[in-house]
């Protein structure tokens, strides 16, 4: 009678597993063999691929631009997003639905049609501009498109809606009564936050910032508008590798090491809060 | 007394301050995308606010446009009912049967949200390819074969959100189902189902968002004509961009938002960021 339940399961199993492993393998093991032209591969084993990674700046520094906006843009999205999560879970107000629902509809639409609209906003004529040069804030116009900074934004427009609607989720398992506990015990907001909120949301934050991290790590869409050819990261690295000059063997170099880096870098941060979590629990 | 009045209004002007900043932050490209579209000037560049009123661009959205809307759609429904003919026996199968490596079968069914949509897709490719070669079957370009892309992407959040809800799940009322004599299948359709439908209509809609609003496998795998609409988007502002665009788009956010007021109708918000579908 319980067995039935394994079979159930069998058909999505089999079929999920067969296209991962096929396509990864296909994919992947070409990494090991050198790129002829138009698309063509050698036939003997070799790491020379991996070699040129390492070795040839274009993608270590490629590799480091890629960690180092994935890792601000997720600090900043939970900067941002926290604060307003924890006032929307703890606002008792007919708006909070509201307000909910527009952060759920802004996170539905596709990022593509955000970049859009951030691409109209830092136009060089556009009302933004023409409003910091007016005021004397800045005296050339800011430019979204080709900078690194302006990946950044459309990276936190890509990670900012589901993050607080995360978050919002994590401050909601935090009871209110233990807040008011300790302000009843004279702790000032600040303490409460540093001595209550904060560490019971830890996890959740922690949880939260790496997807942001590892969303951003593969993200393409927004850092191939933005970066408007100038700003490569690596899955922008991936696309004009493998579709602009059909070398299959770099660009699962590239794939597999960006996977493995994003995958050893969440598994020591997992390591470090676990870490930090028995610290914390032996002293206490 | 007063001084912690004065401080807690502070905190309450802060705070409305900082949402108030975070929506205009979210909402700003959206309000821009409408506000531009209906900008009648000549376009050197776009304009917002809109110079002059006008609707014309509604009138000039290009055929193809709205075909590749339609193959979107359609490819999103698709993928989002496959998707939960899929997903809602492996969740229910990693839920209730006890065996041994249920963790690392979790992993695999998880596996696709770690792999990059670039790296999906060019992946995909190379596999199409391998199976042209082989089998001198056509699936680059085809729509069987951006729905099978599509379906590994999307999958791991119907199982995610079904999941999520079988776990909060009463056994007992299903115990209590058979033992007034309602069959398996009758408790099925009658118990269980309806239980974890608010999850799987959560999944479905992830399964849907995520077919949607993908660029990079939809751009690898299709080929002309076969076109998704983000795809065709990323398309079109990086190589010739058309005002018209915009007009779309506009369809677009006022569809996103009048789903969210039906959503809410339906299944309930709760159950949306319950989920939380990453």
């Amino acid at each position: 009678m319980k067995a039935r339940w394994h079979w159930i399961l069998l058909p999505s199993l089999l079929l999920s597993l067969g296209l991962l492993l096929a396509s990864q393998i296909a994919f992947l093991r070409g990494g090991f063999f050198r790129d002829l032209r138009l698309g063509r591969m050698g036939t003997d084993f070799t790491l020379a691929n991996y070699e040129r990674f390492f070795t040839d700046p274009l993608y270590l520094d490629s590799l480091v631009l890629t960690v180092r906006l994935s890792l601000t843009v997720a600090i900043l999205t939970l900067l941002v997003g926290f604060p307003i999560a924890y006032v929307l879970a703890r606002l008792k107000s007919r708006w909070t639905l509201v307000l909910l629902a527009g952060i759920i509809a802004a996170s539905f639409i596709t990022i593509v049609i955000k970049v859009l609209g951030l691409i109209i906003i830092f136009s060089s004529g556009g009302f933004l501009n023409r409003f910091l040069m007016w005021t004397g804030i800045v005296s050339s116009p800011i430019a979204i498109v080709g900078n690194p900074g302006g990946v950044v934004v459309g990276l936190m427009h890509f990670t900012m809606g589901f993050s607080i609607l995360l978050l919002y989720s994590v401050v909601q398992t935090i009871p209110r009564s233990l807040e008011e506990a300790a302000e009843i015990h004279g702790a000032p907001r600040w303490r409460v936050f540093a001595r209550v909120i904060l560490p019971l949301s830890l996890p959740g934050l922690v949880v939260t910032g790496l997807i942001v991290f590892n969303l951003c790590m593969g993200a393409f869409t927004s850092a191939a508008l933005i970066g408007g050819g100038k700003v490569f990261t690596l899955p922008v690295l991936i696309q004009q590798t493998v579709i602009n000059q059909t070398r299959y063997g770099m660009g699962a170099t590239i794939s597999a090491i960006l996977m493995l880096v994003t995958l050893a870098i969440n598994g020591l941060s997992v390591l470090a809060m676990t870490k930090l979590d028995k610290r914390r629990s032996a002293v206490a | 007394m007063n001084r912690y009045r004065a401080l807690a209004r502070a905190r309450g002007v802060a705070s409305v301050a900082w949402i108030a900043g975070a929506f205009v932050f979210l909402f700003a490209p959206l309000v821009v995308v409408v506000g531009a579209s209906f900008d009648g000037g000549n376009r050197t560049f776009l304009n917002f606010p809109p110079q002059e009123f006008s609707t014309r661009w509604y009138f000039q959205i290009a055929p193809d446009l709205f075909q590749s809307l339609a193959l979107a759609v359609g490819l999103g429904l698709t993928t989002a009912f496959l998707a939960c003919i899929l997903g809602v026996p492996a969740a229910l199968g990693l839920v209730r049967a006890e065996f041994r490596g249920k963790a690392i079968v979790a992993a695999l069914f998880r596996a696709p949200l770690q792999i990059p949509a670039v790296v999906i897709g060019v992946s995909f490719l190379k596999l199409y390819y391998l199976i042209g070669d082989v089998f001198g079957l056509r699936l680059v370009g085809t729509l069987p074969g951006l729905l099978i892309a599509h379906l590994f992407l999307a999958t791991p959040y119907v199982i995610g959100s079904v999941v999520a809800v079988l776990q909060r799940f009463n056994l007992r009322l299903e115990e209590a189902a058979l033992s007034l004599g309602a069959s398996r299948i009758r408790t099925f359709r009658r118990v269980t189902l309806p239980l974890i439908m608010p999850g799987v209509y959560a999944g479905a809609m992830y399964a849907f968002l995520v077919s949607f609003g993908d660029v990079p496998v939809s751009l690898f795998l299709g080929g002309p004509g076969m076109q998704p609409f983000a795809a065709k988007i990323f398309n079109l502002m990086e190589y010739d961009f058309d005002p018209s665009l915009l007009a779309i788009s506009t369809y677009i956010i006022v569809g996103s938002f009048a789903s969210i007021y039906f959503l809410q109708r339906a299944i309930g918000l709760d159950q949306l960021t319950r989920s939380g579908g990453g």
